[in-house]
């Protein structure tokens, strides 16, 4: 059984947004599945439909099995959520909202253990929530989604409002969780955080799926395109890389020659070939980061690519 | 039970809320007044000072502690987002409309008890020798917090059925505008409407039907309800009572309508909160 799964999961708001756009998406049970995406790519409006707060215009989805519309109850009391900016209860202290999930749940979590958890100290929870810092409200919805040890967590953007260090243990929390058998769906715009913590992506783009894979297969089939720095001791009046094979692209930029290449083994070729023409200084190779990735596949960058984004929405007449 | 806990949570939530108690204690106040009024003139009359509440409280203070009390109840949540911590715990949409009735229910109730047994340690300090009538002080109290708990239907079911907080206010206002000035006050109420179309176009329509239409607001109804508490004092205020009324023009039916603009308004609220999408 798959933990998350949508079939064909479209959803218009109005006649003229098209928010997700026929997606087939299948979480599996025990990963941790990285949902990327720049803001408007639909990870939320997806997110939305999966806990019932919006329905899909065509298609249907399923939660652990569960249905999302027909069973929404069931689901969410399997499931734990972060949702993407919500404001807490101001006059609640943060203690108050964890009894809250905890008796709404009907579960016998401790309150001071969770929010120990979060890293949320015990001062600070018996304060009202409308006092806190954007990091205080995030470790505390965190801990709310924790409540009752879900099958699930399903986390809308967990990093925003988090210092580095809060990014961090953040992270270490969604570890923590994902090795007890804990499945993780997050979605993120932030790339880092993403790179570090999936073991699966999936990446928005215009409300559709543009690839779903591990991040290493994703770099790997980057790197068909490699690109290279080179340093050079000087300005030569003429640098010439046009005759090495599977060059796609140089730029020189000071005394550094920039080489986008076919694929990787191209890349000694072209340090060989500057060698003849100057003293060669430094050569940078690196691999393709994330967010060279993150922008190939949501045509956000300068590398072109056939997304399929690009591609003509077929137009559903009614 | 998930209403249990929606109205558990929503209780200890907007009872901190200081904005919620200050109509109330408004008519706190009016209510001193009043008894003060009867303490300086050679005969304090009781009834008098359930007239004036009816009047103020029908008029504005009730409903304006009913819909402050609730107007934002889920619309407010759903503006600042957090109707999705509602929502992504195993509360059902319906669970939230009917949790939230009842605690801003008990919340608007509990500062009209609190007024009214004010009410009662006044009397006895600033009017002593004022015969206090229990049994139709209770009655009064009664109906009065009936006619609250129908203004909080409606503001929940406006509150379920818009999107911001603007939407709920500009609709709480617009509701008590038609269903109270316009209809009980003003002299273009549909009972006066129809009286003028009768006129005008020459056919009948009896004063009865014309007064039950006056009812039909929780306005209206409320008022009319004051045959239940002081039946002397209404025909003196009002008129001329029809001896023997229909039913439907009778006290207890006055707290029928009532009670209709409380579930009514409630099942409507919750069947549009049940298709709402919470984006």
């Amino acid at each position: 059984m798959a933990a998350i799964e949508t079939n064909s999961l479209t959803k218009r708001f109005g006649e003229s947004v098209l928010a997700v756009d026929d997606l087939d998406l299948t979480v599996e049970e025990g990963e941790i599945f990285g949902f990327l995406g720049p803001n408007g790519a639909g990870k939320s409006t997806t997110i939305n439909v999966l806990l019932d707060f919006i329905r899909p215009t065509e298609g249907s989805a399923t939660v652990l099995g569960h249905d999302a519309q027909a069973e929404s109850e069931t689901i969410r009391r399997k499931v734990g959520v972060l949702p993407e900016g919500a404001e807490l209860y101001d006059r609640l202290t943060g203690r108050e909202h964890v009894e809250w999930a905890i008796q709404t749940k009907g579960v016998g979590d401790d309150p001071d253990a969770i929010l120990e958890q979060v890293g949320l100290d015990p001062d600070d929870a018996d304060r009202k929530a409308g006092g806190y810092s954007k990091g205080m409200a995030q470790r505390l919805s965190f801990g709310m989604s924790l409540v009752g040890d879900p099958e699930l967590l399903i986390l809308d953007e967990p990093s925003s409002g988090l210092d580095p260090n809060g990014i961090q243990e953040m992270r270490d929390l969604i570890r923590e969780e994902a090795a007890d058998g804990t499945t993780v769906f997050f979605s993120s715009h932030i790339l880092p955080e993403v790179e570090a913590a999936c073991d699966r992506v999936a990446i928005m783009s215009e409300g559709r799926l543009a690839t779903v894979d591990t991040i290493e297969n994703l770099q790997d089939d980057s790197d068909a395109q490699a690109r290279i720095d080179v340093e050079l001791a000087g300005v030569p009046d003429r640098i010439d890389v046009s005759n090495v094979d599977g060059v796609v692209r140089a730029d020189v930029d000071d005394g550094t020659v920039s080489v986008v290449c076919e694929d990787a083994t191209v890349k000694v070729d072209v340090v060989t070939a500057l060698d003849r023409q100057a003293e060669v200084v430094d050569v940078l190779s690196e691999d393709t980061s994330l967010e060279e990735l993150f922008n190939t596949y949501t045509g956000g960058g300068t590398v072109e690519t056939e997304s399929p984004a690009e591609e003509p929405k077929a137009e559903v007449t009614p | 039970m998930s209403v249990l806990n929606v109205l558990r949570k929503d209780f200890k939530d907007v009872r901190r809320a200081k904005l919620v108690w200050a109509p109330a204690l408004l008519y706190t106040l009016f209510m001193l007044l009043f008894f003060w009024g009867q303490s300086q003139g050679p005969e304090p009359d009781f009834y008098q000072v359930l007239w004036g509440l009816a009047g103020i409280g029908g008029a504005m203070l009730v409903p304006l502690i009913a819909l402050v009390a609730a107007y934002l109840s889920i619309a407010g949540e759903r503006e600042s987002g957090s109707i999705k911590f509602l929502l992504g715990l195993p509360n059902s949409r319906t669970d939230v409309v009917f949790g939230k009735l009842l605690s801003r229910s008990a919340v608007v109730a509990a500062g009209l008890l609190l007024s009214f047994v004010v009410g009662v340690g006044v009397a006895a300090v600033l009017v002593p020798d004022m015969p206090f009538e229990y049994g139709d002080y209770a009655t009064f109290v009664a109906v009065t917090v009936l006619y609250a708990l129908a203004y909080v239907a409606v503001a929940v079911a406006i509150s379920a059925s818009t999107s911001s907080r603007s939407r709920a206010m500009g609709s709480a206002i617009g509701f008590f505008f038609v269903f109270n000035l316009v209809w009980n006050f003003l002299p273009v109420g549909p009972a006066q409407m129809l009286e003028f179309l009768a006129n005008e176009f020459d056919f009948d329509v009896s004063q009865n039907t014309i007064n039950l239409i006056y009812s039909f607001s929780p306005t209206g109804a409320y008022m009319n309800s004051m045959k239940l508490v002081m039946p002397d004092q209404f025909m003196r205020g009002v008129g001329a009572m029809v001896t023997d009324p229909p039913f439907y023009l009778e006290g207890w039916f006055m707290v029928v309508i009532m009670a209709a603009w409380v579930m009514v308004p409630t099942v409507l609220g919750a069947w549009r909160f049940r298709r709402a999408e919470l984006g």
